[in-house]
């Protein structure tokens, strides 16, 4: 069915470039590293000096040559143990000695993290937060930041949707919205980045079911120097009315040390794991020929794999080079990133222009940090048009991929009678004639000023900071399919175009102050902080679309005459958020640890007299080990206890919700009033006192280390309500102007557990085999606890459209249950084989028809436990580092097998091809509903393995690396992918691709 | 950099300054910039709409359109009511589905939820097109409730711009928003009994409304039909589908002649009186052709009395005779032959109404048996069942419609031989009248349909009987089945069997709660003050 070759792409041919500079007068550096604890001799570990790189052999010694004369720093860095800096002065024709202990570490307490408006060090964080640094992300083919923290946080579910680019959900700690976003917040460099999946605009197409990309892709993972994630309301209150979903601190890479080129690149060749399972030809034409014996005079003599002709071997390639360095009072970075991925099936393609700069300025005596940062990026998506994937599925293996005698050259169904429209098309087809592709450019900048105000007396320990930045996002988006393809031709649509240009521009300006007393208040010391902020989003969503296109020879440059008039759109809308905040910590001692904080927010998007929300939280932390009667305890290198609470909210939903409006009709919805047509206005239904959700949590949490930090990490326990949900819920008839109306109804909790650990499992010493491992797990039970305010009655609102009749659904809304929990009847069956039509009832009986008497929720979508293990080894100048990841108790809907595993669909005008599962159930007519669909899909899956090779070379250092992706996925799950998206429903899903990808870094 | 075309330009002067003026103040330590309230931009709030004097033609014609269309944005977007597919929505399809799938007219073959079911009349109250069916007419009766608050007297004289001119134009509107709320409360009378009563005295938004008596409701609407009689527009190619004086009086004598039906007291001569003031307004005659009032240039047709009009390039919707038309075309049908560009495989008679006609009738001359079998041995299978494509969106001059995908062919609601035989039934029911009147109007009707007197009946034919049987075969597939047979208590029971009925190829008889839809499970969630009908 698909082509097994994979091929290990050859590695870059880089152009041996030999040190940039002049020789000029020079010193040398020696010395060697050891371990601080054993004495021992350090191999591996890379020692740089400016641009200078090399690696310690067996022995620990190195040696630097042709070290430029002044002072620099000498930095190093081995897996397993904390960074060195140590300040060297060499003057010409030196030799300065410099030896250097190391420290093992696992998790670093004096590590710096950056916090809502301020920073703080990991030991004394009250709060639950969790950083990764580029040494802990995923490697191998990256396209959205997202991916570098996939399965490395506890608690963090990322949810990508296969393609290269494509859109992906983040769920951290559950979903805890219904209607409005359940994206968490991202907050790149200080800067918020608007509401909902990273704010901006994506490709979206206007039409259709072509999924969007990631609004995150601009920016460059190689960019990206640390991720926080803000899982608790304490920590993430501070940024209110957003935080509800918690709260994502990207921080990019700055200039340090002296000038330095770094290039880095790669490629990669993936293939397909897993497509959905049809009939071939000869199963296909055996079950022709019996269930559907007057349409077997249509079958051909081909044996096509129609999915082998829109599948292939992709390929990839990433170069990224960056510039940076540090003089006295500035730092610098430029990068540029450039990256090609093409997806496995025809067609998909993402493409990245990324041009990064980070420059920082500190004048006045360092008194005033200057800080500029802009990104600007150009992607380029081409998607696999709508209409490819479900037709390879649907399109009659026996049929012929070419017939030179229609217009377009490509075979499809003969048309008799009125059967074209229930036919499937040529997918090959569609996949070479229509077109859909999306330009993105977006850009964001920031301008920070930080002022230390210390050199007045009384301002001691004063800083104020001002930022200023934009966001913006400019979208060119157009789908094209030619008017003579049968899938245009057979809904009478002949030929259609689309273009979408929405942009977007968001400005946010903050400031804030930070207050830290020189002198103790009472026996702990205070740090106080209180800012202002104020953002505003104006967006114009432009379109034009046009159906039964003239001619197709213009492709998708441009609209022909078209036999009905273009339909044009232009929509303009803006929204406004203003904040107060303030925030108070107070340590005493680094054992006693509090801290409060308090944001009120005011809103465009609620009525008069629902703008304003208050969002406090406060935490509590005592580290245990600082505490006297600790001292004897060696073994215990650090303990912590915290516990909070807060209280957060989200407004990640439409504008203008709260104001009753009328709607204008488009030309194709007139009404004839007499002798003329009327374009009719329609008033909406509103709710005026719409309001925030708000949200709720606790966190207690336990941080340890023992052994001096070679076991170390965390457990928390958590407890999030959601109030006030932002519903769209059915209204009594007759009391409002549609039968549904978006309001605030209903609550929703996610209790879970969260386990973290880490371990230096082996420490080979010298040159020895060494051998670092994190598991994390996280357990997270959702249950909607009501949503309709007018009974107490259980009432449930139907979700989860899938393929297959008009209208099915199979998922529930209903309280007492996981938020779209199946809503299937349990299926009856005979001997292990289902009976068709046949299902048994809530009272136990066998009953003929899946209805109220069956129906009962039934499993979710969402894993019940997420495990994550990710472990690194080194061996000499190898390392070698893998994740594994496992989703326990999720569940998937097949709906390709639901939908195309039943004869019926053979009696189409042309039949359609059938999933194999029909093989097992004999189903004649669709059994939507039954339960047979509903499939446990809990899985383990080896996501990445990378293996290092780094060596000296001309003095600096050289690494070699190659990996796969998804090697392998060990599942009971019968379909395309168990991670099948948030909801669950697997019907055509892009399949899952498993990548090889190969590469170097190298420093100049 | 490449993203300066990015087109900052766009955004609002009055923004920006905001915005400038916010970061000077913050420089110098002021917070002045506090109110986060932004107008709306590209939406039309209700000051705005109603300053265009337009607007008043504008929103009564959304409620004329909630009849041909399923929301603001042909063909689908913008729904009206949700919780459905809109195609599925759309409500002249749910109400010809609640009239005709449950009786011995038609049968649909499709499997999507809520359709099968209403084949055999086993829906329960979660049955999407039941449920769908209640949410649509509300849907008119909120529009219509709103429009009326909204050109009320305190309005109006709240508005600079309404000249008296306008005044008067808008009375004459509001009296066709209250016939079109009366028309929606008589479909919820005749399907659901007992509903909520709810005015332009109601607020809107509101709290959940109060369930009233199916009395009060028919009440109410033979009041209302009685006071805007004289205020509605007269019949003329100006008010095509519009409501009409005689229009007014033809919703009254539907009404009347359930009347028995809705309050236990027949109503039999206001029934003869309102059909006889129909056909003495002289606005109508019978069109010689009977295929003309079901082609795509049936807006011309001096029968129509009250339609609503579609339009294939400007009033596009998957309901309506879109719906009627591609779902009656399948099998071996050539779908070029009706002026669409495909078959949707659905509907097909029902063995009893292929059986209506005699030899010589000439109102089958649609019908398509071609590999089709008259028994519907298999729902699901098109060919099992006589086709009856009676909707075609092609003129009578043979010219395809305007667009193939959505058809230009009107929906006639009331046309004059309705009339013909409302006098005829009421006078055989004692309303009063001449036999010899009612024998004329029917044979009339006769005369049409076997192009001469061949097909006439004298007068000890007409029977109550033969008027049940006329009226399949005149109005067949014209969404008035259920309602008749309801009346004639043959709907439930089992006094008359047919295919499917209850479930069985056979038919088996039904439970008489069956005479009344339930009403929706999910609206009883969310209107505490309903109680379900009995039997549900």
């Amino acid at each position: 069915m698909r082509r097994g070759r994979y091929s290990i792409a050859a590695l870059l041919v880089v152009v041996g470039m030999a040190p940039l500079g002049a020789q000029q007068p020079a010193g040398t550096i020696r010395g060697r590293v050891t371990d601080d604890a054993t004495q021992q001799p350090l191999s591996g570990v890379t020692v740089t000096v400016g641009s200078r790189r090399v690696l310690t052999p067996a022995d620990g010694h190195y040696l630097i040559t042709g070290v430029p004369t002044g002072t620099d720093t000498l930095r190093t860095r081995l897996i397993g143990y904390a960074s060195a800096a140590r300040p060297v002065t060499v003057a010409g024709g030196d030799t300065v000695v410099v030896d250097l202990a190391l420290t093992r570490r696992a998790v670093s307490l004096s590590e710096i993290v950056v916090t809502g408006y301020g920073e703080q060090r990991a030991g004394n964080l009250t709060s639950a937060a969790s950083k990764l640094t580029s040494a802990d992300f995923n490697s191998g083919r990256i396209v959205s930041p997202q991916q570098l923290i996939e399965n490395k946080v506890a608690g963090v579910q990322v949810i990508d949707n296969n393609e290269p680019g494509g859109g992906l959900a983040v769920r951290i700690r559950g979903q805890a919205s219904v209607n409005a976003s359940s994206e968490p917040l991202y907050v790149v460099d200080g800067l918020p980045l608007g509401t909902g999946s990273g704010g901006g605009l994506s490709t979206a197409p206007l039409i259709g079911n072509s999924p969007s990309r990631d609004p995150l892709n601009f920016l460059n993972p190689n960019d990206i120097e640390s991720v926080t994630v803000l899982k608790d309301a304490a920590a993430a209150a501070i940024y209110g009315a957003n935080a509800s979903n918690g709260v994502v601190l990207i921080k990019t890479k700055k200039g340090s040390g002296t000038t330095r080129i770094e290039y880095g690149g790669s490629v990669s060749a993936s293939s397909v794991t897993r497509l959905p399972s049809m009939l071939n030809a000869a199963q296909y034409r055996t079950a022709v020929t019996t269930y559907a014996p007057a349409n077997a005079a249509l079958l051909g003599a081909a044996n096509t794999d129609w999915f082998g002709l829109v599948d292939r071997t992709a390929i990839g390639q990433e170069h990224n080079f960056a510039v940076s360095g540090a003089g006295a009072n500035n730092s610098y970075r430029f990068s540029l990133g450039y990256l090609n991925q093409d997806g496995i099936i025809q067609g998909t393609t993402a493409q990245r222009i990324a041009l990064g700069v980070n420059y920082d300025q500190q004048l006045f005596n360092s008194r005033l940090d200057l800080r500029a940062s802009v990104k600007g990026t150009r992607t380029l998506d081409h998607f696999t048009p709508v209409g490819v994937l479900y037709n390879a599925a649907q399109m009659g293996p026996t049929q012929p991929v070419y017939d030179p005698t229609t217009a377009t050259g490509y075979y499809n169904w003969p048309v008799s009678g009125g059967s074209a429209l229930t036919s499937a098309d040529n997918p090959v087809e569609v996949s070479n004639l229509a077109k859909d592709h999306g330009t993105t450019y977006r850009s964001i900048g920031s301008l920070q000023a930080k002022y230390d105000f210390s050199a007045f007396r009384a301002l001691q320990g004063l800083t104020g900071t001002l930022n200023l930045g934009y966001d913006v996002t400019d979208v060119n988006h157009v789908t094209f399919y030619p008017n003579n393809i049968h899938l245009q031709t057979k809904n009478g649509n002949n030929g259609s175009f689309y273009r979408t240009t929405p942009n977007q521009l968001n400005a946010v300006l903050e400031g804030y102050l930070d207050y830290r007393p020189p002198v103790n208040l009472g026996p702990g010391n205070l740090d106080l902080t209180a800012g202002y902020s104020y953002s505003q989003s104006h967006s114009e969503y432009v379109s034009l679309s046009a159906i039964k296109l003239g001619t197709s020879l213009l492709g998708d440059n441009g609209i022909p005459q078209t036999a009905i008039p273009p339909v044009p759109v232009d929509t303009v809308t803006e929204s406004k958020l203003i904040s107060f905040f303030g925030r108070a910590e107070y340590n005493v001692g680094d054992r006693y640890l509090a801290s409060v904080s308090i944001r009120r927010d005011g809103s465009s998007r609620f009525g008069p007299s629902n703008q304003w929300g208050n969002f406090p939280a406060a935490s509590v932390g005592w580290r245990i080990s600082r505490e006297p009667f600790m001292r004897g305890i060696t073994a215990i290198s650090d303990l912590k206890l915290r516990a909070s609470w807060g209280k957060t909210g989200n407004q990640a939903f439409g504008d203008y919700r709260q104001y009753s409006t009328f709607q204008p009709c488009n030309p194709q919805a007139q009404v004839q009033f007499g002798s003329q047509f009327i374009c009719p206005f329609r008033p909406s239904a509103v709710d005026p006192n719409i309001k925030w959700e708000s949200t709720t949590s606790y966190d207690v949490g336990l941080d340890y280390g023992i052994l001096n930090e070679r076991l170390g990490g965390s457990i928390d326990w958590y407890d999030k309500h959601t109030e006030n949900l932002i519903f769209t819920v059915p209204t009594p008839a007759g009391s409002n102007l549609s039968n549904y109306v978006t309001t605030n109804i209903g609550k929703m909790k996610n209790t879970g557990v969260e386990l973290n650990l880490s371990a230096r499992l082996l420490q080979g010493g010298p040159g020895g085999f060494s051998w670092n491992a994190v598991f994390n797990a996280a357990h997270n039970t959702n249950q909607l606890e009501s949503i309709n305010p007018n009974t107490s009655a259980a009432s449930k609102i139907l979700v989860g459209g899938v393929a297959g009749g008009v209208g099915t659904t199979i998922q529930v809304l209903e309280p007492g249950q996981p938020v779209n929990s199946f809503f299937v009847c349990q299926q009856f069956y005979n001997n292990g084989a289902p009976v068709e039509s046949s299902y048994v009832s809530l009272a136990g009986a066998t009953v003929k028809a899946c209805d109220a008497t069956g129906l009962r929720a039934y499993h979710d979508p969402a894993p019940h436990w997420i495990l994550g293990f990710s472990s690194s080894m080194s061996y000499r100048r190898f390392d070698l580092s893998f994740t594994l990841r496992a989703w326990l108790g999720n569940y998937v809907y097949n709906n390709v097998a639901s939908n195309l595993g039943t004869y019926q669909e053979l009696t189409r005008g042309a039949p359609y091809n059938l999933q194999t599962s029909v093989l097992q159930t004999g189903f004649k007519t669709p059994q939507y509903l039954s339960d047979y669909y509903v499939e446990k899909a809990s899985f383990l899956r080896l996501d990445n393995v990378t293996i290092d090779y780094t060596f000296p070379w001309r003095g600096q250092e050289l690494r070699f690396f190659a990996g796969v992706q998804n090697a392998f996925t060990i599942t009971g799950y019968s379909g395309v992918d168990p991670t099948a998206g948030v909801e669950g429903i697997d019907n055509n899903i892009y399949p899952r691709s498993r990548t090889f990808t190969g590469g170097l870094n190298v420093w100049f | 950099m490449e993203m300066t075309h990015a087109r900052s330009g766009g955004m609002h002067t009055s923004q920006w300054k905001a915005f400038g003026v916010c970061a000077a103040l913050l420089v110098l330590g002021t917070v002045a910039c506090t109110d986060p309230s932004v107008a709306p931009k590209s939406t039309i709030g209700g000051p705005t709409f109603f300053s265009d004097a337009n607007s008043y033609q504008e929103f009564l014609a959304r409620i004329y359109g909630g009849l041909a269309l399923s929301g603001q944005a042909g063909p689908t977007g913008l729904p009206d009511i949700s919780g459905i597919d809109e195609g599925f929505s759309q409500y002249l399809r749910l109400y010809w589905e609640t009239e005709e799938l449950p009786t011995d007219e038609a049968v649909i073959g499709w499997n999507d939820i809520g359709l099968p079911e209403m084949n055999t009349q086993t829906w329960t109250s979660s049955s999407k097109m039941v449920v769908a069916m209640y949410y649509r007419i509300y849907f008119q009766v909120v529009m219509a409730n709103d429009f009326l608050q909204q050109t009320s007297d305190a309005a109006l004289a709240a508005r600079s711009n309404v000249t008296p001119a306008l005044k008067t134009q808008i009375q004459q509107y509001r009296a066709e928003a209250r016939f079109l709320r009366a028309l929606a409360y008589w479909h919820a009378i005749d399907l659901f009994g007992n509903v909520p009563l709810l005015t332009e005295a109601d607020p809107i938004p509101g709290p959940a409304p109060k369930q009233s008596t199916r009395l009060d409701v028919y009440n109410f609407i033979v009041s209302e039909l009685t006071a805007i009689q004289s205020q509605l527009p007269a019949p003329g190619a100006a008010t095509y589908g519009r409501a009409t004086g005689p229009a007014a009086s033809m919703l009254l004598a539907e009404v009347y002649l359930n009347a028995g039906v809705y309050t236990g007291t027949t109503h039999w001569a206001e029934a003869l009186a309102a059909a006889q003031a129909v056909i003495a307004s002289g606005a109508y005659s019978i069109d010689t052709s009977y295929r003309h009032l079901f082609l795509a240039d049936n807006n011309t047709s001096p029968e129509m009395i009250f339609a609503i009009p579609q339009d294939g390039l400007k009033t596009q919707t998957y309901g309506g005779v879109t719906f009627l038309a591609h779902a009656s075309c399948g099998g071996s049908m050539n779908n070029g032959n009706y002026g669409i560009d495909g078959c949707w495989w659905g509907l097909r008679l029902k063995p009893e109404a292929y059986n209506f006609y005699a030899a010589g009738d000439k109102r089958t001359a649609y019908f398509y048996t071609t590999n089709q079998t008259v028994a519907v041995t298999t729902i699901g299978d098109f060919h099992a069942g006589i086709a009856a494509p009676k909707f075609q969106n092609v003129t009578s001059g043979g010219t395809a419609g305007s667009n193939g995908t959505f058809v230009d062919t009107d929906f006639p609601v009331f046309r004059l031989a309705e009339a013909y035989l409302i006098y005829a039934e009421a006078v055989l029911q004692g309303g009063g009248g001449t036999r010899a009147q009612a024998l004329a109007y029917v044979n009339l009707l006769r005369e049409r349909a076997y192009g001469g007197t061949s097909g006439d009946i004298t007068d000890p034919a007409l029977t109550l009987d033969f008027i049940l049987a006329e009226r399949g075969r005149e109005l067949l597939w014209e969404a008035h089945r259920r309602t008749d047979l309801v009346r004639f208590g043959r709907f439930s029971g089992g006094t008359y069997l047919w295919a499917w009925k209850g479930g069985t190829l056979a038919g088996t008889a039904t439970a008489a709660f069956l005479d009344l839809y339930p009403l929706p499970a999910s609206e009883l969630i969310a209107n505490p003050n309903l109680k379900q009908n009995p039997g549900y």
